[in-house]
């Protein structure tokens, strides 16, 4: 069976679970690696599934590209059963990135990022120019880093390579196992936005797999919250999450420090601000405070501070009003009305 | 060895320069056609070998026994059959090389670390380019390694089958020995020592063109 994955005036694919199960050894066994796992994610999501290890997240994520065959269930794409596609075609069509980054280290970077168009049997010149137009997205300079190995590089850019290379015959669905969990923090941030960057510009669809619940809410459009048996706990936004564990188990997963985590979610701008008036008022503030600014940092710079509150300016210097304690409180006991039934 | 005369009788080295060169081309063709059918079977046995694991066992077994075999027992036993014969020389040579190279040519394969399989395979690679394009250029190194040992020990081995009647440099030793003359027995020894040095600095330099990526360290 051919496949068509996602070619239309949009990039990304739906992905569905339907059922979907997966039983090592006797079947089923006491404990299945994945248990009757449904969710579907949207074209252009991000889909993160969390949990700790053993929860059946990355053999999930497996059964997208056939390297784990469903016991029970299926999985589709774009509505069609991945199970009824050649698995070498499938593959070749879902971009996938793994942890330890899994590059060929007997190959150059450029050879690396071209390999599944060369798979694909492109003609060499267009191999050539989406080698430095993948490069160039992913922030490593073609000139510089074309022909070096990956043993020349560092971490965080052999992720980016990785990065690169899952792209390169710009696949409609990305699968990523933990691929930022080798590098250090400061890289690793650098890496998620990034990514996130690039997601927004191609529209693609990616199922993320982590065992860092802040990756997950930081990554997630949707996060699943997987448990120990492969049980999915729930399937929601990172906010809803944050604001309405549906389990006892979601709620210690996320921590008790959730409502804190939640605040890194949301923007200043997206705030009720105190629209107080006075200019001499404005400019009797030690502190400033910008409306694309998380809540959370605007509630570190005002303690920093010492303050209850401070005024907020938009991207263009405008004066936006005043973020206080007393509104952030009152955002909380709004909160469950506000973003009700939104999965 | 007659008392009084010279370990080298270099006269007789310069009369018989031809002759001793003859002798070394027939050690390389000898020693020459066991590496290379002897690399092909292996190879085709380590291949075997990874689409069937379970036969790793019964054919590095059967490998093992033939290399415990001593060549003049082996060429012996394969008289009967084949008699004195380029053929009999080959078969008992080709036996030797395959302890080293099949072990080799499979642990080189399997060196290849899963995470590099793993998304060799996640990207739709087949099982052929995951072998051609993956697997044997990062098992390169220790391909080689195992064909440098197989070669120098059948350049060493490939005298002994001046017994049955092949040329090589053997001849000469067989020739010394006989005729109680030390010169072409040395002369003899010293070429096939000689020789796989040669062929062992030769892969050597054939492994570190074939991966540059080795040497690519910073």
């Amino acid at each position: 069976m051919a496949l068509t994955l996602g070619r239309g005036d949009r990039k990304g694919a739906t992905v569905t679970f339907e059922h979907a199960s997966k039983y090592y050894g006797a079947s089923p066994g006491p404990s299945p690696a994945v248990d009757d796992l449904s969710l579907q994610v949207e074209p252009g999501e991000v889909c993160v599934l969390v949990g700790p290890s053993g929860c059946g997240k990355t053999t999930s994520l497996k059964m997208v590209n056939r390297l784990v065959e469903p016991s029970s269930g299926r999985v589709l794409i774009d509505g069609t059963d991945v199970a009824a596609v050649d698995a070498v075609s499938l593959r070749r069509s879902v971009g996938y990135v793994i942890q330890q980054v899994g590059l060929f280290p007997h190959q150059t970077v450029a050879e690396n990022v071209g390999t599944v168009p060369k798979l694909l049997g492109w003609p060499r010149a267009r191999i050539n120019a989406r080698i430095d137009e993948l490069m160039d997205l992913v922030g490593l300079d073609p000139d510089q880093m074309r022909n070096r190995y990956p043993a020349q590089l560092s971490g965080g850019e052999r992720q980016r390579v990785g990065l690169a290379r899952a792209m390169a015959a710009e696949p409609p669905v990305m699968l990523m196992d933990e691929p930022f969990a080798a590098v250090d923090p400061l890289v690793r941030e650098r890496l998620q936005d990034e990514l996130l960057r690039i997601q927004r510009q191609l529209g693609t669809t990616v199922l993320f797999v982590t065992h860092d619940i802040n990756e997950a809410l930081k990554m997630g459009t949707r996060v699943a919250v997987m448990e120990q048996g492969g049980h999915l706990a729930q399937y929601s936004p990172p906010a809803e999450i944050l604001a309405r564990p549906a389990t006892e188990y979601v709620a210690r997963f996320v921590g008790a420090d959730r409502a804190l985590k939640s605040l890194a979610l949301r923007t200043l701008g997206q705030m009720d601000l105190e629209a107080r008036r006075g200019s001499a008022e404005i400019q009797d503030q030690s502190i400033s405070l910008g409306a694309d600014q998380t809540v959370r940092d605007a509630l570190s710079a005002l303690l920093a501070a010492g303050r209850a509150e401070g005024p907020v300016f938009g991207s263009d210097g405008r004066f936006l009003g005043f973020f206080t304690l007393d509104a952030l409180v009152k955002s909380f006991v709004r909160e469950p009305e506000s973003s009700g039934n939104s999965t | 060895m007659n008392p009084g005369e010279p370990l080298i009788r270099w006269d007789w080295v310069w009369a018989h320069t031809s002759d001793i060169g003859q002798r070394v081309a027939e050690h390389c063709v000898l020693a020459g056609i066991a590496v290379l059918f002897g690399f092909l079977l292996a190879f085709g046995l380590a291949i075997l070998i990874r689409q069937q694991p379970l036969t790793y066992e019964p054919i590095t077994w059967v490998a093992g026994v033939i290399y415990t075999v001593p060549s003049l027992a082996l060429f012996a036993l394969l008289i009967p059959f084949t008699g004195l014969s380029l053929m009999t020389a080959e078969i008992g040579l080709i036996g030797y090389t395959q302890v080293i190279l099949v072990r080799n040519i499979v642990s080189g394969l399997r060196s290849v670390a899963p995470d590099i399989r793993e998304a060799a395979i996640g990207m739709g690679c087949t099982s052929q380019q995951l072998l051609w394009r993956v697997e044997l250029p990062l098992a390169l190194p220790i391909i080689v390694a195992g064909l440098r040992v197989t070669t120098v020990s059948t350049i060493g081995l490939t005298t002994v089958t001046a017994l049955i009647g092949q040329g090589g440099l053997g001849f000469l030793i067989l020739d010394g020995i006989q005729r109680f003359f030390s010169t072409p027995l040395l002369v003899g020894a010293f070429l096939s020592v000689l020789l796989a040095i040669g062929a062992d600095l030769l892969l050597v330099f054939v492994e570190r063109l074939s991966s540059p990526w080795k040497r690519a360290i910073v």
